[in-house]
């Protein structure tokens, strides 16, 4: 009822041409790129994998093996569990929760000072600085630190210079590498979002508080983090999410041993073309990632709305 | 140019939600008058100029112009043309351009809409500006390629929303004049929103005060200061003194009020109120501070007050003198600057005439707030 | 005044810091784009050479995955774009208590990891097909499991997204006074869009379309799921980063990095330029009347820097047909070749006095170690690895010998 009225006092507003175009192309994007593929995969998460002749057929039922893999692994007497798959489940969340703090701690006072210094040529510069590698390929970047780590790569050719190190070390095994990129891939995620809000800080406010006594921490704890946390969850968000779902800093930069969750996902798809394996996988990373961030919004009081400013 | 088309509104009621911003609104807009709503900030006086320009649907009643039910027709097809409180002029066109805008839209050549607009520009004094853009012209400027724009559309009516708010005080007095005039060359119906009395007393023909959606009074200028209807009206439009009482007596169309402070004082009743006042009931006094006169101390005259001097202030072309009244409020008489130094000294106690034709009484109402 | 002097050198430190972090690794990438060593680095340095941009411009998959890359990039500019600009006017008229779930939900996609949304692309559409039943040979079947298509689709779901955040800060700031007052004059809805809003959002347009492509030419998570059988830049880097890298890649880099930086210099020169000439319609500054330079660049770093890049940029085309690193490979060969004999004869001294020293404990392979640590980065394995003529070929040739086991395959063997 209401959203009838709604639609038609749409349509009063923009008028039957421009209003069909713009329900079009917003339904377009909500059914068939956003809600419907994520039901169609969701769906196909709970089937076998089976060829195609036997789909829809007899044995086309919902299952939950796919999810049951990946905690009892192939074992169908859920006996044993599928340690190696949760453990890489593990290590990505809390590898990414890691790097969002990381980035948050390298993040804040550079947001800060960029924030509050206005207009000078010296900021302005350091802006502009920013942005350039904001443009630049994730893979490139990666490929970038991947020189650096490299065994016979700078970092290791000046530990040894130096004689810090007898043998190159193989940052890329022990994934420093890795979380190196992961941290550096998405730094400008953090920035930005916090460098927004604490621009928008009134700076009369600070020096009100500095000039009622307060000590730097106090004011950072009272004035300009509160005042902040908009951007910061906003920024962590983005820098948890993406981090938890990269692809191509794993691949590049992972060690061989060790796997990040969205590399399971990859092989089900593309290396075991198993999809429906690869779908539930896939729905556990987006759930999962999901659940941890609302629940951080809501511990911190934050709104969807700020999400993006 | 097109003469005048009649507006009626019957009935009108506009709700939003709970909330009822328009209430049993009935106007009868006579083709070529001046009309204006006038009314404080909040009143529903520019939702009745959304419902007539066809922004929004009255939830009930019809609106007729020209005689024709406008309901269900678009903004876009109504004989009407709105001037926007903030203009609302095309940031990035040209002034020829904007003003040209209702030609551009039905498909008229460059060349025409281009003729069209440099006849405009002459009519509002800004012949040669056509090129510039909006946000090069001073707020007067604007002002008028905002009329001409909407005159442009060849209208039957237009519509000013409070369009001289944004000016200052010596242009917006200025604007009245040229708006009068404007008016009365092109000789369609304008109907104006405003919340300064100024304006309205000034520029209409006649003019409806509203009050939380409420229409108290329709009249003309001159009706609606000297026989206010109701006592929003009469402390709402122009400086007034209130004087509260019971009805003594009632002779005719005089009233003679028993006041708390004043004593008994005789008074007309408003021409809208006569038949409704009985004795007994509680009323209010009106007398405008230009009314009252100093004069002799006549103790038991009916038209005649005494009250302590409070302050007194000089306004150039007269002396503002504040005195004791009632319930904390005080009565203000103006005194015409006759070159003489001051009126009155701080306590002093003065007796003020008035004629009685000159108050209005009437039942005991809502005050408008300062 | 000491503690004040402190807070200075720690925010330096600091920024210092931050910024070789984050610029550091670039620089370094761009360096190796002129080293001849045939493994991206910079120490030791070979030979300054711009052969690596020839063995760029020469690679077929690069050149094809720029040209998929543009096109998908075409596709999903005009797709993301629009259903931006629609779901952002959308949004400000949607009815008050549907307006967050209706913002939860087109914000949803910068959030959904790109690995999901690569995944729910290919499985709905290849849904859809068999739903619609819809058999091999068909046209529909082949658009369904086109990487072109699913890619456009796939990257125009979250890349709406950021359009649309673009095309709300605009719209926060219109009048939608003005398109009733278009309304008013008798415009149709069509017109008041297109003469009104259209063009107030015109830079927001350019500026969401300059970003839309951007994230589609740079996305790499949702291509390489629905890709399939075509491949965009991104996918073939990350194949040839994956499986064995040279510094082909770091130039195509270095040219990334300086049309960056080109771009953001002009953004700079020009944003400085408009200011200049609003300040100076104001009267707050007076024209230069005369002066060596140009006007444009009174004044402005940006254009500074901006003359500064293309002299060199210039100056490196014109020097890049006449360098010739032939003699200086020679060199490093030869130099190299000494270096690697008397290596060996250090090798067999030092072997000689272990196997008389501990002769239980020698392995033929922990040798090779002893001397590279004790001569730190001088025998880097690039220059043991390297093949001067033939730069594409991979494949070491003989008399690097022993050593190559140990230097090269970590940088190979990252993904198996």
């Amino acid at each position: 009822m209401k959203s009838k009225f709604f639609l038609s006092e749409f349509f009063k507003n923009n008028g039957a041409v421009m209003g069909s175009l713009l329900i079009g192309l917003v339904g377009f994007w909500l059914i068939f790129l956003i809600i419907l593929p994520q039901l169609s995969m969701l769906d196909y998460s709970f089937r076998f994998n089976l060829p195609p002749a036997e789909q829809g057929g007899p044995k086309d039922v919902y299952t939950l093996s796919n999810y049951e893999h990946l905690i009892y692994g192939s074992d169908i007497t859920h006996q044993t569990y599928n340690s190696v798959d949760l453990m890489v489940f593990v290590r990505t969340i809390i590898a990414a929760m890691l790097v969002t703090i990381f980035n948050i701690f390298l993040c804040y006072p550079l947001a800060y000072f960029l924030g509050q210094s206005k207009g000078s040529g010296f900021v302005r510069l350091l802006v502009v600085l920013l942005i350039i590698p904001y443009w630049i390929n994730e893979i490139l970047r990666a490929f970038a630190l991947r020189i650096i780590f490299g065994d016979s790569g700078l970092l290791n050719e000046t530990l040894m210079f130096l004689h810090l190190t007898e043998a190159p070390i193989d940052f890329i095994r022990k994934d420093i590498a890795l979380y190196a990129g992961l941290g550096y891939a998405y730094i400008l995620l953090m920035l930005f979002p916090m460098y927004n809000v604490i621009e928008s800080l009134d700076r009369n406010q600070i020096e009100a508080a500095r000039d009622m006594g307060a000590s730097w921490m106090r004011i950072h704890r009272r004035i300009v983090i509160p005042h902040a946390k908009p951007g910061i969850v906003s920024g962590a968000t983005m820098v948890f999410m993406l981090s938890a779902g990269a692809l191509a800093a794993p691949q590049i930069l992972g060690g061989p041993s060790s796997l990040w969750f969205t590399q399971l996902v990859y092989q089900w798809f593309n290396d075991s073309l198993n999809w429906q394996q690869g779908a539930a996988y896939a729905i556990v990373l987006l759930v999962s990632t999901i659940v941890i961030v609302l629940t951080v919004m809501r511990f911190f009081k934050v709104n969807m709305g700020d999400i993006g400013k | 140019m097109s003469s005048g088309v009649a507006v009626d509104l019957e009935d009108i009621w506009i709700r939003f939600g709970d909330f009822v911003a328009v209430k049993e609104a009935n106007v009868a807009i006579k083709g070529g008058d001046f009309f204006s709503f006038l009314g404080p900030s909040g009143c529903g006086k520019t939702t009745i100029l959304r419902a007539v320009s066809g922004f929004l649907d009255p939830s009930q009643g019809q609106i007729r112009i020209g005689g024709k039910d406008m309901s269900g027709i678009g903004p876009n097809k109504r004989p009407t043309a709105l001037i926007f409180q903030n203009l609302a002029l095309f940031p990035l066109m040209k002034v020829w351009e904007n003003i040209s805008f209702s030609m551009e839209v039905t498909g008229a050549s460059a060349k025409q809409r281009r003729k069209r607009a440099d006849e405009l520009l002459d009519m509002i004094a800004l012949d040669g500006q056509g090129d510039k853009l909006p946000s090069e012209l001073s707020g007067g400027q604007k002002q008028r390629v905002a009329i001409a724009r909407a005159l442009c559309a060849n209208p039957d009516v237009l519509l000013l929303d409070e369009p001289l708010s944004a000016l200052d005080l010596k242009l917006r007095q200025h604007m009245r004049t040229e708006l009068r005039e404007i008016q009365q060359r092109v000789g369609i119906t304008f109907i104006y929103i405003t919340h300064d009395q100024g304006e309205a007393l000034t520029m209409s023909d006649n003019v409806a005060v509203m009050k939380a959606g409420v229409i108290d009074q329709i009249d003309t200028g001159h009706n609606i200061y000297d026989h206010p209807a109701t006592p929003f009206v009469a402390s709402f439009v122009g400086e007034n003194n209130v004087f509260r009482g019971r009805v003594k007596e009632i002779k005719g169309n005089e009233a003679l009020i028993s006041t708390n402070r004043s004593g008994d004082l005789l008074s007309s009743i408003s021409p809208s109120q006569v038949g409704k006042l009985a004795v007994g009931d509680d009323a209010m006094m009106f007398i405008r501070p230009e009314a009252l006169q100093l004069g002799p101390a006549k103790k038991s005259s009916k038209t005649t007050i005494s009250a302590n001097v409070i302050n007194e202030e000089f306004e150039g072309n007269s002396f503002s003198v504040f005195l004791e009244g009632d319930g904390g409020k005080s009565v203000k008489m103006s005194v015409p600057n006759g070159g003489q130094d001051k009126i009155s000294d701080r306590g002093e106690v003065l007796s003020l005439h008035y004629n009685a034709n000159n108050a209005v009484a009437m039942p005991a109402g809502e005050l408008a707030s300062e | 005044m000491k503690s004040d002097s402190l807070i200075r050198i720690a925010l330096g430190a600091y920024l210092l810091i931050f910024f070789s972090y984050l610029l550091g690794p670039l620089l370094v990438m761009s360096l190796t784009a002129f080293n001849s060593a045939s493994f991206p680095s910079v120490s030791p340095w070979a030979c300054f050479t711009y052969e690596w941009f020839d063995v760029l411009l020469r690679d077929k998959h690069i050149r094809d995955g720029i040209y998929y890359s543009v096109i998908i990039g075409i596709g999903t500019v005009t797709l993301s774009v629009s259903m931006g600009l629609a779901a952002s006017i959308v949004l400000t008229q949607v009815w008050p208590r549907l307006r967050s779930t209706y913002y939860t939900l087109i914000i949803a996609p910068i959030l959904i990891p790109g690995v999901v949304l690569g995944i729910s692309t290919l499985v709905f559409w290849d849904r859809v097909g068999a739903f619609l039943g819809v058999s091999d040979e068909t046209a529909l079947y082949g658009l369904f499991h086109n990487g072109l298509f699913l890619t456009i689709l796939g990257q125009s779901t979250f890349i709406a997204s950021y359009a649309m955040l673009v095309f709300v800060a605009r719209l926060q700031r219109f009048d939608t006074g003005l398109t009733e007052a278009a309304l008013d004059l008798g415009a149709t809805h069509t017109q008041a869009f297109r003469k009104i809003l259209l063009p107030f959002m015109r830079p927001a347009i350019a500026s969401a379309a300059v970003l839309a492509f951007l994230a589609s030419f740079e996305n790499y998570n949702t291509t390489t799921f629905t890709i399939i059988d075509y491949k965009t830049l991104t996918t073939v880097l990350a194949q040839k980063v994956r499986l064995g890298i040279n510094p082909s890649i770091s130039s195509l880099a270095f040219i990334v990095i300086v049309l960056t930086v080109f771009a953001a210099l002009v953004f700079e020169a020009t944003h400085h330029n408009r200011k200049r000439k609003d300040a100076i319609a104001q009267g707050k500054v007076t024209p230069v009347k005369k002066g060596i330079l140009p006007p444009f660049m009174h004044g402005n770093a940006a254009a500074f820097g901006l003359v500064a890049l293309a002299c060199v940029v210039i100056v490196m085309i014109g020097t890049a047909g006449k360098h010739d690193p032939q003699v200086c490979k020679a060199d490093v060969r030869e130099a190299r070749m000494l270096e690697t004999e008397r290596r060996i004869k250090v090798l067999n001294e030092t072997r000689a006095l272990r196997e008389q020293s501990e002769p239980a404990e020698s392995t033929p392979n922990k040798p090779a170690l002893a001397p590279s640590g004790a001569f730190g980065g001088v025998f880097a394995p690039t220059n043991l690895t390297e093949d001067d003529a033939e730069p594409e070929t991979e494949t070491p040739k003989g008399g690097s010998g022993a050593f190559d086991n140990v230097f090269a395959p970590t940088n190979l063997d990252t993904e198996d």
